[in-house]
């Protein structure tokens, strides 16, 4: 009984914590794409008629985030019947497009990030039913500045 | 080509259900299913117990070996109600398998059934009998129970398992063996219906041993004043409503005017068997 209380508990506070805290990341999120509008990133390895590199570097931005335990449960519900893991959806969206801005935040003067890359991996380690929820999203590019 | 960054509006990587309604449906969904199939097992229960072979019955009684395993081995008590049981078998002409007694040195006030043919008796239940029409009410009771095949229908819903496992499967298959191993349940407590059927049973059986139907209540009128938080509180966990069977055998008789009369005395042998471990 007491399980199951701890359980209830645990579903509540991780439904009403995880919305809150992906409401305002994506919040967040988009204040500051709106911000980078102007450094494209592109998958491009190289591109022509822009002008001359002035300068290009290495850059590299890379985000961990833990989904909440009541979409941890649901993904585990889900899981049962199979079908789309919706509960994880923006878990991975967030992800991606926070390790994207970590980058571009890297050289503000940039003009743009060519040859992006982005990779996922899932950080679940310990056993089967204590792992954790939780993915890292890295991003990296090539940042290129033009000869003005 | 110019390129002009744009806000991107429309989000095609997040999918717009509301999580918690995804949670509902899932859970209801789910649960949903697992109750209809515990409740189908309840009525596929009924269809498969009396299709389970002796030989499925004899498998299974290995479970519950732990229950004999301190029995008193060939004492003249053994002997006399092995004797008792034999005779009530032939009457009831319930030949067709055997049925073994195991006497089990407790304080305990009980009997019971247990599959393979095992019937189990506690040396606490002995001392509380005046006379053998008692004893053989009781063993005629646990005898119902083998003919109803409640014992059976007490091992539960997994007993549907694994019948179907062994019927697919072979019964020394690993999936059988494994749900045989779930299969133990600590104690059998049978319905009302149940314990009312083999009352019956017992009261039929005492009828044509002795003729008469004296002593087929008054095991249960004496276990009625018990306090239920006694030595007898173990009689109360597995066969409740003594009041019922009570009222139940006495009407039975008055119904079919079976003459009540003076009872026969336990033999000696089992009112010298000592209750508590040697």
């Amino acid at each position: 009984m007491i399980d199951l209380i701890i359980f209830i508990s645990l579903i509540a506070l991780g439904y009403f914590a995880g919305s809150r805290a992906e409401k305002q990341h994506y919040r967040s999120i988009n204040k500051r794409e709106e911000e980078f509008l102007y450094m494209p990133a592109l998958t491009l390895k190289n591109v022509t008629n822009q002008g001359e590199i002035a300068q290009s570097k290495l850059v590299t931005g890379s985000v961990v985030i833990s989904v909440d335990y009541f979409k941890r449960i649901l993904a585990g519900l889900r899981a049962i019947v199979g079908g789309r893991v919706k509960s994880y959806e923006t878990l991975l969206d967030r992800a991606r497009r926070e390790a994207v801005l970590r980058m571009k935040e890297q050289v503000r003067s940039a003009d743009m990030i060519l040859n992006l890359r982005i990779e996922t991996s899932s950080i679940s380690k310990g056993r089967r039913r204590k792992s954790v929820g939780t993915v890292e999203v890295l991003a990296y590019g090539t940042a290129i500045k033009l000869k003005k | 080509m110019k390129y002009t960054p744009r806000k991107i509006t429309e989000n095609v990587n997040i999918s717009k259900t509301s999580p918690l309604r995804e949670f509902f449906l899932l859970t209801t969904g789910i649960l949903g299913t697992l109750i209809i199939i515990y409740l189908a097992l309840g009525l596929l229960l009924d269809l498969v117990v009396p299709r389970i072979s002796y030989e499925m019955e004899d498998y299974l009684s290995s479970l519950f070996e732990y229950a004999y395993r301190n029995e008193e081995q060939h004492s003249p008590a053994v002997e006399e109600l092995q004797n008792l049981l034999d005779k009530l078998v032939s009457i009831g002409g319930f030949d067709e398998r055997k049925y073994k007694i195991h006497l089990m040195r407790s304080p305990v006030v009980n009997a019971m059934a247990i599959p393979g043919g095992h019937i189990v008796v506690f040396s606490g239940l002995l001392e509380k009998l005046k006379s053998e029409n008692e004893l053989a009410m009781i063993l005629g009771h646990e005898l119902g129970h083998f003919q109803n095949r409640d014992h059976l229908r007490g091992l539960g819903r997994g007993l549907v398992l694994m019948f179907l496992a062994s019927a697919t499967l072979g019964i020394d298959s690993s999936v059988s063996k494994i749900l045989q191993s779930t299969l133990i349940t600590t104690e059998m407590k049978f319905s009302r219906k149940q314990e009312l059927q083999s009352d019956e049973w017992g009261l039929e059986l005492l009828e044509k041993m002795y003729g008469h139907a004296g002593g087929a209540t008054d095991f249960f009128i004496e276990m009625s004043k018990e306090d239920k938080h006694s030595r007898a509180a173990y009689f109360f966990a597995t066969h409740p409503y003594p009041e019922d069977r009570i009222k139940a055998l006495q009407s039975l008789i008055k119904d079919r005017n079976i003459p009540v009369l003076e009872t026969k005395p336990l033999d000696q042998a089992l009112r010298s068997v000592e209750v508590e471990q040697k």
